[in-house]
């Protein structure tokens, strides 16, 4: 009949499953952008000769799906997310010391459970074609002004790791009790809140907003690129910390994922990460970027991991009541 | 009808099987979540009470039926005039007007909504150009943004299953409508409306459900509009792990109130079976040359706009770029940076979409026959149960199947067959509908006639009525299709590195805001689904002709 062989054709298609595994693998969990992604894993599978599966997912999707499949691992290696976000969640993690951890500038140091993988600024992006110079927002709280209404692009600090920070930042600067959230409100009243914090740029440099609040790496590729953007360090201050990336707990490919770390800690890739994709250095004998400010000349805040990753809960129900009260 | 033991009892059996293990299963774990407290495990109705009784919820509830509502009767405002008047009369290139309608349903989730963004956004250029000529629109964040992106993004729906609907009413009974003194309008009215309410009701019900369920494009052009779909949404996938007992219990109060539409639209089919023997197709008529002007003016005027995301994202496509920056002229070098991975990508889009959907339309054109044919209380609950993956948001579902599928005894997570599986549940309700509505149209007289002369039911089905359903199993299928190489919301979920999708990676695009590569991908996806559609509609044209 003709509707059996249709059936036992399609159960053949759905059980194209699990191919046979030829080669050592990893399995990576990464929020990286996608060309970040598209171009450094090239680079490991050449040094390494591992061949690694990348799930690419906003940071809180990544820790919400090793969880969910906590009971069984898929994942080998958690790279780039955000510091406190692993914090948070050491019991999904696995402590690895890399070879080369003697590297590591002191400021980057972590607690152990998890590893520094480049150092990352909170700052301003701005359209110059929507601003002047001196219409720029110098501080956090100038982004509370009127004339910013609906013009200032964040994302939602609940599904991003780098938005969480960015509340954070402000929360350090002006106090995380009343008067600090206070002094937030009419901020948060002038953002559009997006669903990744990739897009906060992408919004600004097309016009839709005129300022973003954003990583500087992410503002630096549009900038580089020619786009109408411009980047802004807050003169109230701003955060300098590692995002980070841990061994799985119970990894599959537990070996494969440390030959990841050694390879994301080595020099080569250090270099390659600061020079082209604009982050800041976590190697002591790296060199910073020219074309970006120097750190020195930038105010900094004491960010406190620790905090961040105790807070969390308390900090996200305060910005999903903002959320709400919309 | 005879009672009793035969193949029909058999498919409802499946049927039910397939329900209990692919949705029941998984569900009753986010039923589970939604009466449990997150912090002590005990037993709760405190998230159903801040659903149900905090203002902001309340207004994400309101919120999601207006939603609902918009979308639906714009989808219909624009799918019924298509469906009436491309298969009632002469339209020039039927084919390629119902070929794009179909792909204004592939314009995957978010690219679409951003392509609106650049037309009607703030700085948009349309919105610009209508400001030159002196319409002034305000940017199209907002419940006005929402309603125009739902009603030309579903309206393929309400006119696939209208249409299909309406190229099943036997031309007889209009012709005595018409003999009997009916003028035409008074004919369309009062005859053959009637004859399509179960197909276009349908189509109406899908837009609904859609409406209120999808949370991409609320999230993008929605500004600060709330919705039960964005809210479950985000509680489901904030960092802190997310608050699954209320996320849950939104997830609840969605999937009830479809649940409550749809026993609406079936108590409202339920006296409309006036089905006549289909022995000839109704010949489309040709209009007088003012008329028929018109007539394409609408048809075309609807495409397009459909069409226009679509159409702006090719062209996206298709500029200079330099990393995520866009530059005056044109290249190709969108599709330069993805040309590496795309064949692998595309493969599974593909693999994955028709193993689902031959395993769909197996058991939903056999499902849909017993849903139209017998009436009893175990086919209604089938019926209403069917609705449900549609109804339940991708994420809910996804991490519904997560939990349940990563540990024995059906370990599967990671592999291409949870994948397919997970389409195959959430599409198979539209091949199901689309073939009982049809069916709902063509008398049980000539398959009597079959059985009564002694072929066994199931050779009676495959022999008679099959071959009259197969409008209505096309249009099931190719929705199916469609939809599922579209899937993202719970692919994103239950993807790894090797089983990624198109869908996806376009999506992961998005969120970078790599608009050109988002756009090459989506443009290879376009015309690579847009070659099956129109195969498909060709197909099954020159099959309907088999049966003049």
């Amino acid at each position: 009949m003709k509707l059996r062989t249709i059936t036992v054709v399609a159960l053949g298609a759905a059980s194209l499953a699990a191919p046979a595994l030829a080669q050592q693998r990893v399995s990576v969990y990464t929020a990286h952008t996608a060309n970040i992604v598209e171009r450094l894993i090239p680079e490991f599978e050449k040094a390494t000769g591992i061949k690694a599966d990348v799930v690419k997912a906003g940071s809180g999707d990544i820790v919400n799906r090793t969880r969910a499949e906590a009971a069984n691992p898929k994942c080998d290696v958690i790279w780039s997310i955000g510091a406190e976000l692993l914090e948070a969640n050491t019991d999904l993690l696995e402590p690895y010391q890399p070879k080369e951890a003697a590297m590591i500038a002191d400021a980057f140091r972590t607690s152990g459970a998890w590893l520094p993988y480049t150092g990352i600024l909170n700052v301003f992006v701005v359209n110059t074609k929507k601003l002047k110079p001196e219409e720029y927002p110098r501080t956090w709280t100038d982004l509370g002004q009127p004339r910013f209404k609906g013009q200032v692009s964040m994302a939602d600090a609940e599904k991003s790791g780098s938005a969480y920070m960015q509340l954070n930042t402000f929360l350090t600067i002006y106090g995380d009790k009343q008067p600090g959230w206070d002094r937030f409100k009419p901020v948060f009243a002038n953002l559009n809140v997006s669903n990744s914090s990739g897009a906060v740029p992408r919004f600004v440099n097309d016009g839709e907003a005129a300022v973003g609040v954003t990583l500087e790496d992410n503002a630096y590729l549009y900038l580089k690129n020619g786009g109408p953007v411009a980047i802004v360090y807050p003169e109230d201050g701003t955060s300098a910390i590692a995002d980070g990336m841990a061994l799985c707990k119970r990894a599959p490919n537990a070996a494969a994922g440390k030959a990841f770390i050694d390879w994301a800690l080595s020099a080569p890739v250090q270099d390659m990460v600061v020079q082209e994709l604009g982050r800041r250095p976590i190697r002591k004998d790296a060199k910073p970027l020219a074309a970006l400010k120097p750190m020195g000349e930038i105010k900094l805040v004491k960010y406190n991991i620790k905090n961040a990753a105790d807070k969390r809960q308390e900090y996200l129900e305060k910005w999903r009541a903002l959320m709400l009260a919309r | 009808m005879r009672r009793g033991v035969d193949f029909w009892t058999f498919v409802l059996v499946a049927a039910f099987a397939v329900i209990a293990v692919l949705l029941a299963w998984p569900l009753l774990g986010v039923f589970e979540a939604s009466v449990t407290d997150n912090r002590t495990g005990a037993l709760t109705f405190a998230n159903f009470a801040q659903v149900l009784g905090q203002p902001a919820y309340r207004t994400a509830l309101l919120n999601s039926l207006l939603v609902g509502a918009g979308g639906m009767a714009g989808a219909m405002l624009l799918g019924i005039p298509l469906a009436v008047l491309t298969t009632r009369y002469v339209i020039f290139g039927r084919d390629a007007l119902a070929t794009f309608a179909v792909l204004a349903l592939v314009s995957p989730p978010f690219i679409g909504a951003y392509a609106w963004i650049m037309m009607l956004g703030a700085n948009g250029w349309m919105r610009a150009f209508l400001a030159d000529l002196g319409i002034g629109l305000p940017p199209i964040y907002g419940f006005f943004g929402i309603l125009l992106v739902f009603s030309l993004k579903f309206y393929p729906f309400v006119f696939l299953l209208t249409a299909s609907g309406l190229r099943a009413i036997s031309p007889s009974v209009e012709e005595a409508a018409e003999s009997l003194g009916a003028g035409p309008w008074r004919r369309f009215f009062k005859v053959t409306l009637p004859l399509v309410f179960p197909a276009v009701t349908s189509g109406a019900l899908l837009a609904f459900v859609l409406s209120i369920a999808d949370f991409g494009t609320p999230s993008i052009v929605g500004g600060k509009v709330r919705l039960l779909a964005t809210t479950a949404y985000n509680l489901y996938t904030s960092e802190m792990g997310g608050n699954p007992g209320l996320a849950s219990a939104t997830s609840v109060v969605l999937i009830a109130v479809c649940l409550a539409v749809v026993a609406v639209q079936r108590w409202a089919v339920r006296r409309r079976e006036v089905a006549g023997s289909l022995v000839r197709r109704p010949q489309p008529v040709r209009l007088s040359p003012l008329a028929s002007a018109a007539a394409h003016a609408v048809c075309y005027a609807i495409v397009l706009a459909g069409s226009l995301p679509s159409l702006v994202v090719i062209w996206t496509s298709f500029r200079k770029t330099r990393g995520p920056v866009f530059h005056p002229g044109y290249g190709l070098d969108s599709y330069t940076k993805i040309v590496g991975e795309v064949p692998h990508v595309i493969a599974n889009s593909f693999t994955y979409s028709v193993a689902a959907v031959l395993l769909i339309v197996v058991l939903g054109t056999l499902v849909g026959y017993v849903l139209a044919r017998r009436e009893t209380k175990a086919t209604g609950l089938l019926d209403s149960l069917l609705l449900v993956p549609y109804i339940v948001p991708g994420v809910v579902m996804g991490l519904a199947f997560v939990v349940t599928f990563n540990v024995p005894p059906l370990q599967i997570t990671g592999t291409a067959a949870i994948i397919v599986l997970m389409l195959f549940v959430r599409r198979l309700p539209y091949a199901v509908r689309s073939a009982a509505s049809i069916l709902k149209q063509i008398k049980g007289g000539i398959e009597e006639a079959a059985l009564s002369l002694g072929a066994p039911p199931g050779r009676a089905f495959a022999k008679v009525t099959l071959p009259l359903m197969l409008p209505g199993v096309v249009a099931g299928a190719l929705m199916s299709f469609i939809t599922a190489i579209n899937e993202l919301s719970s692919s994103l979920i239950l993807y790894v590195g090797r089983t990624m999708t198109m869908p996806v990676r376009i999506y992961l695009s998005v969120l970078d805001g790599e608009f050109g590569t988002a756009s090459a991908l989506s443009t290879i996806l376009l015309a690579a689904s847009g070659l099956a559609v129109f195969v498909v509609l060709r197909i099954s044209d020159r099959k309907e002709g088999e049966f003049v």
